[in-house]
């Protein structure tokens, strides 16, 4: 995987889970009826990360991260149909803990590609350009979907949020012109 | 690659598909403030316009589906749903219709709040007649449930509503009033939402005024005397309330009165009359949190109280203000347990000798009670579910309790024996809450239940309106 379309994909997956994460957090609170449950919620996703994390490092140095890349989006797009149809504080709990080893993956994958790709002299500056690209696009992102949501319900955009996984799925898989 | 894609494409569309299909069907859940009954229903409906509201009704009785109507949902006993009903929200349903300063009415949309009327009349100095402590609630839910307060010149809701125009089972749209339809007046008005849609309703206001805050202890032995002498024959006073100690050191034997008397110097009105905000509210509730907890807290959050309230005797209050009190302190987030409410009515010459007896089952059993209020409501026996057979005092509960089936039972135990209680002081119970009375305790609190429920049936033959207090008591 060159570069090149590791940003683009990177940029097209980022930008959809910072759409997601905010109405996915308004739907957590309203699934749990306290705050109790919703910080169980939300630490069952970093804990089951937090485990996961070595496994999930060596499993990318022996598959490649194109491959963990394509287990991620293709993982988050069928996730994000069954958000909307989440109503029992258990189906969340299940959710997080799918999400954790998802979002495990993306991190991880994310930061050994970087590390591979980049020589240590000009790394920051790399990295930062990385940055740039990536977070730009969830920015334009985020601000066109305020406009949006007017327009659809909120079940509907986890809908379509999961198609632009598949799409970025696509682009990974895509046979690279060198 | 492009194989893979293929598939890729195939599998996703089946997923795509099948979480679709399943999103349509995914069952709504639905509870009250009481938290204690969810219910899977079938879909919610925000009203909007009367056109909307009529077709609904209209397609529920093709389709043979049933209707519920919902404000705030502060009934605690299912009052505004049904399995698999709709619930049609009148939230949305909020428009001032009609307003006549001179005439001193007001016609809005039920689903209004007392707090949009409030802002409304205000600059005018005109204020409610009747209507509970907060003013969160919707005209509707209140109508349906007929409400008081305060105010203890003026009757019970019901008393103040000059007509309204009803939604009836048929689909059909009809004036109700004392003399229009009028047999229908006292069924809708306590009514629970069982007699159709309340969709716009007409009440009459009174002057805004500004009153003095007069608080004082007083031992509960000397509280009805007091309230008949120093109160009720004291014209100058407009509204009254008074609470009673849960805390264990005196428990319902000290309680602190607070009276509302016309201020002398009405001119002050103008610099008073200014609406109140919501305050932050952060000590109260943590007061309510550490007497949740402890016979300790609730010691001290007595004494705290009786200062606080005490200590506000000689300001004066505008009339509008005194009736929006804060409710944010109150409001309680917690998964495994609730707050519910239960409310007693006691004839005036009975007060003293009830709280003995109800002290007496209190001391025995395990019941988390944080707070009591005293109310006094007057004899009102127009609404046919009228809890006010003669003159009497309301006592309001506020109880902590867990939302297990095992804490239910517990608690159900506990206030079955309250109402028992109760009912031998020939005193009745407020029917808003869950489900605890037994039948044969609403049939001596309300004899016209009967007569209710064949009412209901006459009205609406096919059940089309719908709610868990109906399933409970109509059998």
């Amino acid at each position: 995987m060159n570069f090149r379309k590791f940003l683009i994909a990177q940029s097209i997956l980022i930008a959809a889970s910072s759409v997601a994460f905010p109405f996915y957090l308004l739907l957590i609170k309203n699934v749990g009826d306290s705050y109790s449950q919703f910080g169980w919620a939300y630490g069952l996703f970093t804990l089951t990360a937090a485990l996961a994390y070595p496994l999930i490092g060596r499993l990318g140095d022996k598959f490649g991260d194109k491959k963990m890349l394509l287990i991620y989006t293709l993982g988050m797009a069928a996730v994000m149909l069954l958000i909307p149809l989440l109503y029992e504080v258990w189906q969340v709990y299940l959710v997080q803990i799918v999400m954790g080893l998802l979002g495990a993956i993306q991190k991880n994958t994310e930061k050994a590609f970087l590390a591979r790709h980049n020589n240590s002299e000009t790394a920051g500056k790399q990295i930062g350009k990385y940055h740039l690209h990536v977070s730009l696009w969830s920015g334009i992102v985020i601000i066109l979907t305020g406009y949006l949501i007017d327009f659809l319900t909120i079940a509907s955009l986890f809908y379509l949020i999961s198609f632009v996984y598949i799409i970025a799925s696509f682009v990974i898989m895509k046979r690279e012109t060198v | 690659m492009k194989k893979k894609i293929i598939l890729i494409s195939i599998l996703y569309g089946i997923g795509l598909a099948f979480s679709l299909w399943l999103y349509h069907h995914k069952p709504i859940m639905m509870e009250d403030y009481g938290q204690l009954l969810p219910t899977k229903i079938k879909e919610v409906q925000g009203a909007k316009s009367e056109a909307a509201l009529q077709n609904w009704v209209k397609d529920s009785i093709e389709n043979g589906e049933k209707i519920s109507v919902a404000g705030m949902q502060h009934s605690q006993g299912g009052q505004t749903y049904y399995p698999n009903g709709i619930v049609i929200d009148m939230k949305n349903y909020d428009k001032i219709l009609d307003y006549n300063p001179e005439e001193k009415t007001i016609t809005v949309q039920s689903g209004a709040t007392w707090e949009e009327i409030q802002k409304k009349i205000n600059p005018d100095h005109l204020a409610l007649q009747v209507m509970q402590s907060q003013n969160i609630f919707t005209i509707g839910g209140s109508i349906s449930v007929n409400a008081h307060g305060r105010d203890i010149r003026y009757g019970s809701l019901i008393d103040t509503v000059e007509s309204f125009r009803l939604l009836t089972p048929k689909g059909d749209i009809i004036n109700v009033s004392r003399v229009e339809n009028s047999t229908l007046f006292p069924l809708v008005i306590g009514g629970y939402g069982l007699f159709g849609i309340i969709l716009d309703v007409t009440l009459h206001l009174t002057d805004d005024e500004l009153y003095q805050i007069r608080s004082r202890s007083i031992d509960y032995e000397d509280y009805p005397y007091y309230f008949i002498h120093e109160v009720q024959q004291n014209e100058e006073i407009r509204m009254h309330i008074a609470r009673l100690s849960v805390a264990p050191e005196t428990l319902l034997r000290e309680m602190y009165v607070t009276d509302y008397e016309l201020a002398a110097n009405q001119k002050n009105l103008a610099n008073n009359a200014e609406l109140k905000r919501d305050t932050l509210a952060a000590p109260q509730k943590f007061m309510l949190g550490l007497s949740r907890y402890s016979d300790w807290g609730k010691n001290l959050l007595w004494d705290l109280q009786n200062k606080l309230y005490v200590g506000q005797s000689g300001n004066y209050i505008s009339r509008n203000n005194a009736m929006r009190g804060d409710s944010k302190f109150m409001e309680y987030e917690n998964p495994n347990k609730t707050e519910i409410l239960q409310e007693y009515f006691v004839p005036i010459d009975e007060f003293t000798s009830y709280l003995d007896d109800l002290r007496e089952v209190l001391e025995k059993e395990e019941l988390n009670l944080l707070n009591i209020t005293v109310r006094y409501v007057n004899k009102d026996e127009e609404a046919v579910l009228s809890y006010a057979k003669e003159e009497m005092f309301a006592l309001v509960l506020l109880i902590n309790q867990g939302k297990s089936k095992k804490e239910i039972e517990k608690t159900e135990k506990v206030l079955q024996k309250m109402i028992d209680v109760t009912l031998k002081h020939d005193g009745s119970y407020y029917l808003p809450y869950y489900s605890y009375p037994t039948q044969a305790q609403m049939d001596e609190a309300y004899p016209r239940n009967k007569e209710f429920f064949e009412q209901k049936k006459k009205f609406d033959p096919n059940e089309v309106f719908m709610n868990l207090f109906y399933k409970e008591y109509s059998q």
